[in-house]
């Protein structure tokens, strides 16, 4: 699980792991960030989180042989904390007026609605880190049932809040978006608050989970918002 | 000095006319893009000329058919683009220093080289910061373009700063130069040994496909890659698409991608890109770290 470290530009640097997607993957990433931000507190602008990757923007360049050195150090040095085991619960109205390709999706995956909602909303998601839009979650975990290819025609218009399916994943659209997804509910919960600090409720390393709610409860929700909660 | 608010009421404006300034840094742990001016050499160098904060904010205008007026007195500094600039129905010269009095309109006209323009003002434009910058931002400021009667907030600088006929001139060499600086994307030794060449030899086109979050080249290149697990991007990545296009990313663009990361622009040379204007000619100069 020790990546392999390279320099993109003077001050822009990858580590990269040649390993599958998963939690312990994800263990290592967040350990080796959090260790790079206490031993280079003072030469690192920001890093970057993705499925196998983890960037470093260096406000200097740093010799890639001081990083490599300091990979070496690391097995011994690393300080593996085990993930979040904080789930939380994110309500969702699951119907063709929420999610305007419920239907469709199920027929093409020849199952019912109602077990696509079971599939979808049964399964614990990891979140590994946000991207794509403000707030918006790369989750892993989407059973393989509904794996589904993303649109070949993006819609123009997908609604804030919006739960869908596109290849292997499964996420919310935190605002208002064009997106190729597969929409299949949608979510009363804000995601991304300019007001709080910091504007996002969760971090990654910990799960999350979609609960069903009626049409009636997400009005409700919609007029009065409320954070998901922990369980 | 006193500080006294007063407002640049913006009377006519095309598309894409925004404030920006050195970009919103230390929140795409949160998906927020950087933002921040497109060419980043330019907005230091009003910044420097105005003795302004490195940092302080000014106003991007990428369309012809710009005029807004002042409010009180202030000291402007223009850049970027080489444009036709009135200042008060007068021609005036699109780089350098210009004292401003009450009520005073500046008009931006034809694009006659480069293609982002840049209007630097005494003590920066002050729309409300949100998340550390002032640049603005769908979803993140409460605004994201300027239009007709937009008013931005700056301070009247009472004392009209005397102008010592200034020898700094604005660098437009990179306007008509071909060759951009480009390093190697962490996917580039995945490609093709066909496309490796295509890319280190190939003369590109920059298509009228170009807006804040990224410029799309014309030219395809094959492309036999698979989609790629989602990985962080920054501006000046080069994605290319399952359809073999070209989209170089620019400061709106989202914080990560799943296409192939072939190709990364340095800071210097997206300033650069960011001044092409659509079917200019480019080439890649490979640099190595």
């Amino acid at each position: 699980m020790i990546p392999h470290y390279r320099l993109i530009l003077p001050t822009l640097g990858e580590f990269v792991w040649n390993e599958a997607i998963s939690d312990e993957l994800l263990r290592f990433q967040l350990a080796i960030k959090s260790q790079l931000l206490e031993d280079f507190e003072y030469e690192i602008q920001e890093t970057r989180i993705g499925f196998q990757t983890l960037s470093i923007v260096w406000k200097t360049s740093i010799p890639t042989s001081e990083i490599t050195s300091w990979l070496e150090s690391m097995p011994t040095k690393l300080m593996l904390k085990s993930l979040s085991e904080d789930c939380w619960k994110v309500p969702v109205s699951y119907s063709s007026s929420t999610g305007r390709d419920l239907k469709t999706l199920a027929e093409s995956k020849k199952i019912s609605v109602s077990d696509l909602i079971f599939l979808h909303s049964s399964v614990e998601y990891r979140i590994h880190f946000f991207g794509f839009l403000p707030g918006f979650m790369y989750l892993n975990g989407l059973p393989e049932k509904l794996h589904t290819p993303r649109k070949r025609v993006p819609d123009l218009n997908v609604p804030a809040g919006s739960v869908a399916i596109g290849g292997s994943q499964t996420g919310i659209y935190p605002s208002e978006s064009p997106g190729g997804w597969h929409l299949i509910g949608r979510s009363p919960i804000r995601l991304f608050d300019l007001n709080s600090t910091p504007p996002v409720w969760a971090k990654p390393g910990d799960k999350l989970k979609f609960s069903p709610i009626s049409e009636r409860e997400f009005d409700s929700l919609i007029r009065h918002p409320k954070l998901p909660a922990l369980r | 000095m006193i500080k006294d608010p007063a407002y640049l009421k913006i009377l006519k404006t095309g598309p894409g006319t925004s404030i920006q300034d050195l970009g919103r840094i230390g929140f795409s742990q949160f998906g927020v893009p950087y933002s921040g001016a497109m060419d980043q050499k330019a907005i230091s160098w009003v910044n420097h000329l105005l003795k302004n904060k490195e940092g302080d904010a000014v106003l991007e205008i990428s369309q012809p058919g710009f005029k807004a007026q002042f409010e009180a007195p202030t000291l402007l500094c223009l850049a970027g683009a080489k444009t036709d600039c009135k200042l008060n129905e007068k021609p005036v010269s699109s780089f350098g220093l210009i004292p401003i009095q009450e009520g005073d309109t500046i008009e931006i006209g034809a694009f006659h080289q480069g293609s982002v323009f840049y209007l630097g003002i005494k003590g920066g434009f002050q729309p409300e910061k949100f998340l550390d910058s002032r640049s603005w931002y769908q979803g993140i400021t409460g605004e994201s373009s300027a239009k007709k009667n937009t008013l931005i907030q700056y301070f009247t600088t009472q004392e009209v700063p005397s102008i010592t006929n200034s020898k700094a001139k604005w660098d437009t060499s990179g306007f008509e130069s071909e060759i951009l600086n480009v390093y190697p994307g962490p996917d580039w030794e995945l490609l093709e040994e066909k496309s490796q060449k295509l890319l280190s030899k190939g003369i590109f086109t920059v298509s009228n496909l170009k807006n804040r979050m990224a410029i799309q080249l014309e030219e395809l290149v094959p492309n036999s890659l698979p989609e790629m697990a989602t990985a962080p991007v920054f501006p000046g990545t080069v994605q290319l698409t399952s359809g073999g296009k070209l989209i170089i990313l620019m400061r709106d663009a989202q914080v990560t991608g799943g296409y192939p990361r072939i190709l990364q622009f340095p800071k210097e040379s997206l300033s650069v890109l960011a001044q092409k204007t659509p079917y200019q000619k480019i080439r890649f100069s490979f640099l190595k770290v």
